[in-house]
């Protein structure tokens, strides 16, 4: 009985703990004072940042910027594509050192 | 014997204009290409930007010891020597690239916040006759601002570079006008004439198309804003210059490989400095 209970226990605080950290693709979220600066490093234009997924999005390209630890990941090559088809420019898919890294 | 463990360095300091149009006639001479090289190897462009990426997620957390143990120290003065050339004043938007373990990024916090202090002291010392309100006044203003609306961004491409970096910030106790980026100094991330101040030490012989990383540091840098890198040059001196080699690569890889217990990546580090043009092309 006593071990059910602390299992009970275990669960919860496992529970509790990741609903603390943000649960998948959230995370740390952006700096506010960062927005003033960024744009997409491959057209240069501005992005919408998403709370919700915590990624910065270009809307015209149809990519979107992950935010990890609370460090925006503006490398082309770890955005995804937000679309279902790649966007008429062609999104890039090259084998970067980084790739994306969870 | 000091000097061997000096690895000269030097600062390019530029104004927006003239200075960059140098440096980009030097850089397109390196780009020749696709094969490029990676220390003494030749090898494609693309296996650079990994074997470098490599290097700095290898040495990251080690990489302050090291350029301790291999520079004695010096590369704080140097540091040290590059923000007070700066000189900033509060409200300055810096962007530090390949600054990864944040050591400008710290030192331009300090410098600006104990600017901000004398400030604050002799306006205090000015008004002598300000009532207890308008004092503590000036004091909320400061603990709000301690920058004075100053910034810098961080900007490297390695992931363990900047996870180092803002950790050591956490463990210093630096947060405010301070943020962080993932990004490529060949193709920033940042709007055009945004920055006052644009820095680059120890970082640009790493950047494999040096002639992009200067048009984007135009790019971003406001009409009058200033480009400033710190590298190691060359020494002219032949004995030190037999020395400093020994040094280089008899002492240092070995280090490497006691300390971080990575050998190769200090081999590719010193070679790396060698293949940098001297100074003298950077003048023409």
């Amino acid at each position: 009985m006593l071990r059910g209970g602390r299992g009970a226990v275990a669960a919860l605080r496992r529970a509790a703990g990741s609903r603390g950290a943000g649960g998948q693709g959230r995370g740390q979220a952006l700096e506010p004072s960062l927005l003033r600066f960024l744009v997409c490093p491959l057209s240069k234009r501005p992005l919408r940042y998403d709370e919700s997924t915590n990624e910065l999005i270009n809307e015209e390209l149809g990519i979107a910027y992950p935010v990890i630890d609370g460090i925006p990941n503006m490398i082309p090559e770890a955005a995804r594509t937000t679309r279902k088809k790649p966007p008429a420019g062609g999104s890039k898919e090259t084998s970067g050192p980084a790739g994306p890294q969870q | 014997m000091a000097a061997a463990g000096l690895g000269p360095a030097r600062l390019f300091l530029g104004r927006r204009r003239g200075a960059m149009r140098a440096l980009l006639g030097l850089a397109r001479g390196l780009a020749s290409g696709p094969q490029t090289h990676f220390g003494f190897q030749n090898v494609s462009e693309e296996e650079r930007r990994e074997k470098i990426y490599q290097v700095f997620e290898n040495v990251a957390e080690k990489y302050d010891v090291m350029n301790d143990s291999m520079t004695l120290g010096i590369h704080r003065v140097w540091k040290d020597i590059l923000v007070h050339k700066m000189n900033p004043s509060p409200g300055t938007l810096l962007v530090d690239v390949a600054g990864g373990t944040g050591d400008i990024a710290f030192r331009f916090i300090n410098y600006v916040h104990s600017i901000r202090e004398r400030q604050l002291q002799q306006k205090l010392k000015r008004h002598q006759n300000l009532s207890w309100q308008e004092i503590s006044k000036s004091y909320e203003e400061e603990k709000v601002k301690p920058l004075g609306d100053s910034q810098v961004v961080v900007c490297d491409i390695n992931k363990e570079m900047l996870k180092v970096g803002k950790q050591r910030a956490q463990h210093l106790g630096y947060s405010e006008g301070l943020s962080w980026v993932l990004g490529n100094a060949e193709e920033l991330p940042f709007d055009d004439d945004k920055f006052d101040v644009y820095t680059i030490a120890f970082g640009i012989r790493n950047v494999t198309r040096i002639d992009l990383a200067l048009q984007e540091a135009y790019r971003v840098l406001k009409p009058g804003g200033r480009f400033l890198c710190l590298e190691f040059s060359h020494v002219s001196n032949p004995l030190l210059s037999r020395l400093y080699d020994l040094y280089s690569f008899q002492v240092i890889p070995v280090l490497g490989e006691i300390i971080a217990g990575d050998w190769k990546s200090y081999q590719y580090l010193v070679e790396s400095i060698r293949r940098f043009p001297p100074q003298a092309d950077g003048r023409t």
